[in-house]
């Protein structure tokens, strides 16, 4: 298995065996695979609990390559972010059938529904409110994330042109998610801060193991962008799972996020902003799901779980029209 | 005519079956299964009561913003009237206050709420 010697080599060791190895479940997009490893002579001499993530069959366009997800990795995790330690990328498809990196495992669930369950968790929620204030801390220009590219006019209309193209390639007409677009150009807001955004800092993308906060994962969605936008990500409906009524991610009410996120970063939370960019979430979301079914309805990567994100959609626009004020 | 019970019914069935029976007794990871399959066949029953859009006056809407074409099917129609309704909503078409702003957010909210009712009846609004 041309695995071994490649972490053997990447480790500095003298020899490496595979302990165990199985499909992790969780995470639509990427495949990780847990693999127990253990590693004689060398920095990482020991028994390792480790992810092994890879490509997909298929990827929704927004997913960057892994090795910019590795650079990101590294990056949050010098930046003090609680993430799973990024320890080695491979680019060559002959070690195990596609490119790969491995990651620490760290302990714990991500699962949403079950998270969101065990009813408010504030100390959870000022604990991520503290993680992201270190990862928006992080601003350009960044040697390492060079692969980043550039806010053309604002984060804002970027973003209303690029899920305009994406809902082109559709092969049915979205007159909702048309008619939200809309009243996202007509509202956009001039130019902010520009920081370091997850893109994907949710419920559901995060480990907890017994109440605490193990590791921010998945951040193949990165890029610069308006710290607000994160904020309003974390807070949409859609991320609440089980508990709709605590606004902050299924787990706090918005104030305790807030005021911890204001407290650890200096800086003030537009209530505006946060609303203008929620509305963009949730116009995001349903783009995602509709690609999401495409891969199951194009034959690509037949599905049942991704068919379902399909019918996803209605309550994602049901949002969007609460949101730009069309129930009213 | 057709033997009974008919389609909604064995759907209905099949799911009940599914979710009351089989679910209890599989693995975590089988049960997540059974939870996918009892909502694609939830939705599909609630869809087969419907026509063929979830929201019955959805072409006659559309018809009233854009007139009546007599040759074409209904399923036509819809196609491409809600093509041109999307294409006008990005344009800003119906930005402006007036009547066709009111039959247009009208339009949008009884199509979502009418999908919704199919897709997901349980969303707490």
């Amino acid at each position: 298995m041309p695995l071994i010697p490649f972490i053997r080599d990447a480790a500095g060791a003298d020899s490496v065996a595979i302990d165990d190895g199985d499909l992790l479940t969780g995470g639509a997009i990427q495949e990780n695979r847990a693999l127990t490893v253990t590693i004689h002579g060398g920095a990482f001499d020991g028994r390792h609990d480790l992810v092994l993530r890879a490509e997909a069959a298929a990827t929704i366009s927004e997913s960057r390559p892994l090795d910019q997800q590795f650079a990101l990795l590294k990056t949050a995790a010098a930046a003090g972010v609680t993430v799973p330690r990024p320890l080695w990328y491979c680019g060559d498809a002959a070690v195990a059938g596609k490119p790969f990196y491995l990651m620490e495992r760290v302990s714990g669930s991500a699962l949403g529904n079950r998270i969101t369950r065990a009813g408010a968790q504030p100390a959870l929620a000022e604990t991520l409110a503290q993680e992201l204030s270190r990862i928006h801390a992080i601003t350009p220009p960044q040697a390492a994330l060079g692969f980043l590219g550039a806010i053309r006019e604002t984060p804002a209309v970027d973003a209303i042109a690029t899920y305009r193209a994406y809902l082109d390639e559709m092969p049915e007409p979205h007159p909702v998610l048309e008619w939200t677009l809309r009243w996202l150009e007509t509202n956009a807001p001039p130019m902010g801060d520009t920081v370091l955004c997850h893109r994907d800092f949710r419920t559901g993308n995060y480990m907890v193991d017994d109440g605490d906060l193990t590791g921010v994962l998945d951040w193949e969605f990165a890029g610069w962008g308006d710290p607000h936008e994160d904020i309003a990500w974390f807070c949409a409906r859609c991320w609440r799972f089980a508990a709709p009524r605590l606004e902050a991610g299924g787990i706090a009410p918005r104030d305790v996020f807030y005021n911890a996120y204001e407290h650890a970063s200096g800086r003030t939370i537009d209530l505006k902003l946060v609303h203008y960019w929620e509305t963009m979430a949730h116009v995001r979301w349903a783009v995602i799901a509709l690609q999401q079914a495409m891969r199951h309805r194009s034959g690509d990567e037949p599905s049942l779980e991704l068919a379902l994100i399909g019918r996803r959609l209605a309550e994602i626009e049901y949002e969007c029209l609460n949101l730009t004020g069309a129930l009213r | 005519m057709r033997s009974q019970p008919d389609a909604r019914e064995l759907l209905e069935a099949a799911e009940r079956t599914l979710s009351g029976e089989v679910a209890p007794d599989m693995s975590n990871r089988q049960r997540y299964n059974v939870a996918l399959v009892t909502s694609a066949i939830g939705i599909a029953r609630r869809e087969l009561a419907g026509g063929a859009t979830a929201w019955p006056d959805e072409l006659a809407a559309l018809k009233e913003l854009y007139g009546a074409d007599a040759l074409e099917s209904g399923e036509m129609a819809l196609h491409r009237l809600n093509r041109r309704f999307a294409a006008d909503l990005r344009a800003g078409v119906y930005d402006e206050s007036g009547r066709n702003r009111k039959t247009t957010m009208k339009l949008l909210r009884e199509d979502v709420c009418a999908r919704l009712a199919e897709d997901n009846p349980r969303y707490e609004k």
